[in-house]
């Protein structure tokens, strides 16, 4: 089946994989989905911890911060396998998205305790950036002698219950800041709402929340690029999960049908039939294609050509897995509309991802506009 | 002919340069950008040779046969250069068929005497496959050969033979005796002078009213036996066994690409790119070419690397034929009221030439395999269906 494929002179990746392999055994994917579902939670605490001991959390943070110092590259394949296996824990936002600022932030205590907690699994770390829309969050802040008081509104926050540190990015002047704060502060509310794949999102409203000073880890979000590098790299990792997922569900679908026996054959000997799941294979194939362009350009051409493949994986591989997951369970016929049976796991997996951060339609006109942009 | 340096030593970007420069310098600017995907001998004729004395014209047959002998990656730099330059097609049967069938599977007589031939421009190929009753089913041709002395005696009919009319001699594949349960069996693959007593050849129109295909009649044709290829009844897998790297080609984004420029420039002449359902449109079928372009490549990595490709590559085929039909649609949609005009759309300071494309368009997605063939292939060759 599709994946996407790299050089691998000294066997990280196909280390990597054997590793997602090993953790599928413990935790089984689809079972630990619809043990949280039950309960209610936003994130597994228990699979998150054995997330960390598997060296995952700080993939990509450097070295000095304590954690691996791999690149996308290695992220992407992990993301890729941690999809195929339907881990769902939010890894893309609390161990990458979070990563990526704490990486970009300005050394100092609290970002060293941060991202050692990140990495170690012992603090879960959400950034609270966004509204419900997609936009910046609407949470200004207002500094005075002893830190900031923050004020407004976020949504889209994961693990907002299970999380001990919240990243706030707040507008401060006409740029932004990004501010560390203890979850559970007075002034914060939080609203939580499920999500498709049973975990949650929360908005949060705070309203004269007040943090001291050293807890401001970084200013000019925007004008520096630093808010720009952390959603390009949460892009990456979320098509690679997308990559992950579609191929999982096109595999699964080319068992069933070939199992599947109705007017004395197997249904996968039908040309109708035949050839839709060839057009799901081609949709996959395309997304790792685009992967892998994608991780070229950001080695090899970074600035718009990055910017430009970056945008493209991610539409192409919320494209093809929502295709592919949707056929999926078409193909599945009764038994694909059962909450039982796991390809339904997959859609709603690839439902929660391709709306994250850009769905295709947004992420294309984002293209367009950028390559045309003299 | 000088002796040619080992084109393979050098690095993709020496190569490419070279090449680039060369083919800039001597390619006629009256034959770049031509409207004729298939354009006659005589049309390209001065291309042609310029190549040949180059020695150029080959670009993988070995040296030592007058060939460049590039290896899948300098090949792949070769076609992506002579397209990004706007260079015609050249009637190219011989070179990209004839050649290589020879070359592994011909005697040395046949190597001495017809591989020159194609070089000089003197001998011009054409590839008798189709018929009527045999198009996706190719190996349920009929045209029948019968042994007959020195000779074998050719009756039958093929169909859709690309630029037949232009071209003296064809490669043939026959029907020399037939199996009930294998019909692969029993296929015999012959070299036909089109100039012997018996063979008539008719052009037919296409949808763009050109004639670049031909109806070819056989009656009672008198062929060497000498003009054999390879053994009598075991002709298939050598058909087979020259469709080589050179499919991927058939996915190669150079189409759609020259497509999508028209639509830019007629969408940018009328206004089109202020309304934001077309940009809407616009952005799939650009990511669409995007990522045809990231596809090739994983697949051009793939020959690269391991010399060969899978089945699987001809689901660039699909993906490209297809979007090329997306994007002309598309352009005769902005068109307008305008859509239905056979010549040339005006366009800012040029024109842009939107039915030319459109009815261009509908082919690749039937030859060379039918996309419906091609993903039964696949669904059997790359996900292991039953069938």
């Amino acid at each position: 089946m599709p994946e996407i494929i790299l050089e691998d002179p000294d066997g990280t990746f196909a280390m990597l994989r054997d590793s997602v392999a090993a953790f599928a055994q413990r935790f089984d994917g689809a079972r630990a989905l619809r043990a949280r579902r039950g309960a209610g939670k936003d994130i597994d605490r228990d699979i998150w911890s054995a997330m960390a001991e598997a060296g995952w959390l700080g993939l990509m943070l450097p070295e000095d911060l304590g954690g691996a110092g791999l690149g996308l590259s290695e992220q992407a394949i992990l993301s890729e396998a941690l999809g195929r296996a339907l881990i769902t824990e939010p890894l893309a936002q609390l161990s990458v998205f979070s990563g990526a600022l704490l990486a970009g932030a300005e050394p100092g205590e609290e970002r060293s305790r941060l991202a050692e907690g990140l990495i170690s699994g012992s603090l879960v770390v959400s950034p609270v950036w966004q509204t419900t829309d997609g936009g910046y969050a609407a949470v200004s802040a207002t500094e005075n002698e002893t830190g900031v008081t923050l004020s407004g509104t976020a949504g889209l926050v994961v693990a907002a219950v299970s999380a001990d540190v919240l990243l706030v990015l707040a507008r401060s002047g006409d740029d932004r800041m990004l501010v560390s704060v203890a979850a559970g502060s007075e002034g914060i509310t939080v609203m939580e709402r499920p999500t498709v794949d049973g975990a949650t999102l929360a908005e949060l409203r705070f309203d004269g929340c007040h943090v001291a000073a050293d807890q401001i880890l970084a200013r000019n979000l925007l004008g520096s690029g630093l808010l720009d590098e952390a959603i390009q790299a949460a892009r990456l990792t979320l098509a690679a999960e997308l990559a992950g997922a579609g191929s999982k569900a096109l595999e699964a679908t080319v068992d069933y049908t070939k199992e599947r026996v109705q007017f004395g054959k197997p249904i996968a000997s039908f040309q109708a039939i035949q050839h839709r799941l060839v057009d799901m294979w081609s949709a996959a194939e395309f997304s790792c294609a685009a992967i892998v362009n994608a991780l070229e350009r950001l080695a090899d051409e970074p600035g718009k050509p990055a910017a430009l493949a970056v945008l493209a994986a991610k539409a192409r591989a919320g494209d093809a897995a929502i295709d592919i997951t949707r056929k999926a369970i078409h193909l599945h016929g009764a038994m694909g509309f059962t909450d039982e049976c796991d390809i339904g796991l997959y859609m709603k997996r690839a439902v929660n991802l391709n709306a994250t951060l850009g769905n295709p339609a947004q992420l294309r006109l984002q293209f367009v506009a950028l390559e045309r942009a003299a | 002919m000088a002796k040619q340096q080992d084109w393979n030593s050098l690095s993709d970007a020496e190569f490419r340069q070279i090449f680039r420069t060369w083919v800039d310098d001597n390619c006629p600017m009256h034959l770049r950008n031509m409207r004729k995907q298939r354009p006659v001998f005589d049309e390209v004729a001065e291309w042609y040779h310029a190549l040949a004395e180059k020695g150029w014209l080959s670009p993988v047959w070995p040296q030592e046969y007058g060939g460049m002998g590039l290896n899948a990656a300098k090949h792949i730099i070769y076609v992506e250069e002579w397209a990004r330059l706007g260079c015609p097609r050249i009637p190219d049967h011989g070179i990209g068929l004839v050649g290589p069938l020879l070359i592994e599977f011909g005697t040395e007589a046949q190597k001495a005497h017809y591989l020159p031939r194609i070089l000089s421009g003197e001998d011009v190929w054409c590839q008798g496959y189709s018929e009527p009753g045999a198009g996706s089913d190719l190996a349920s041709l009929r045209t029948a050969a019968v042994r007959d002395g020195d000779s074998f005696i050719v009756n039958g009919q093929k169909i859709w033979t690309t630029l037949a009319h232009c071209a003296n001699w064809i490669l043939l594949l026959t029907r020399t005796s037939r199996d009930e349960k294998v019909k692969q069996k029993g296929i015999t693959v012959l070299l036909v002078d089109l100039t012997s007593p018996g063979v008539t050849v008719r052009p037919i129109e296409n949808l763009r009213q050109e004639a670049d295909f031909c109806e070819v009649f056989f009656e009672n044709v008198r062929i060497p036996a000498e003009n054999l290829v390879g053994e009598v009844d075991k002709g298939w897998n050598l058909a087979k066994a020259v469709l080589g790297h050179e499919r991927i080609f058939l996915g190669a984004p150079s189409r759609p690409e020259v497509a999508l420029s028209r639509l830019e420039q007629l969408a940018e002449a009328r206004g089109a790119f202020a309304d934001p359902a077309f940009v809407d449109r616009y952005a799939r079928l650009r990511l669409d070419l995007y990522d045809l372009g990231s596809a090739f490549e994983r697949f051009a990595r793939q020959l690269r690397d391991n010399g060969t490709l899978g089945a699987d590559v001809s689901v660039l085929k699909i993906f490209c034929s297809e979007l090329y039909q997306k994007i002309t649609e598309e352009t005769l949609d902005i068109a307008g009221e305008e859509a239905r005009f056979l010549d040339d759309l005006p366009a800012g300071n040029g024109h842009v030439d939107a039915m030319n494309l459109y009815l261009d368009s509908r082919a690749l997605a039937i030859f060379g395999g039918s996309n419906e063939i091609q993903r039964t292939i696949l669904a059997k060759a790359v996900l292991g269906l039953p069938s």
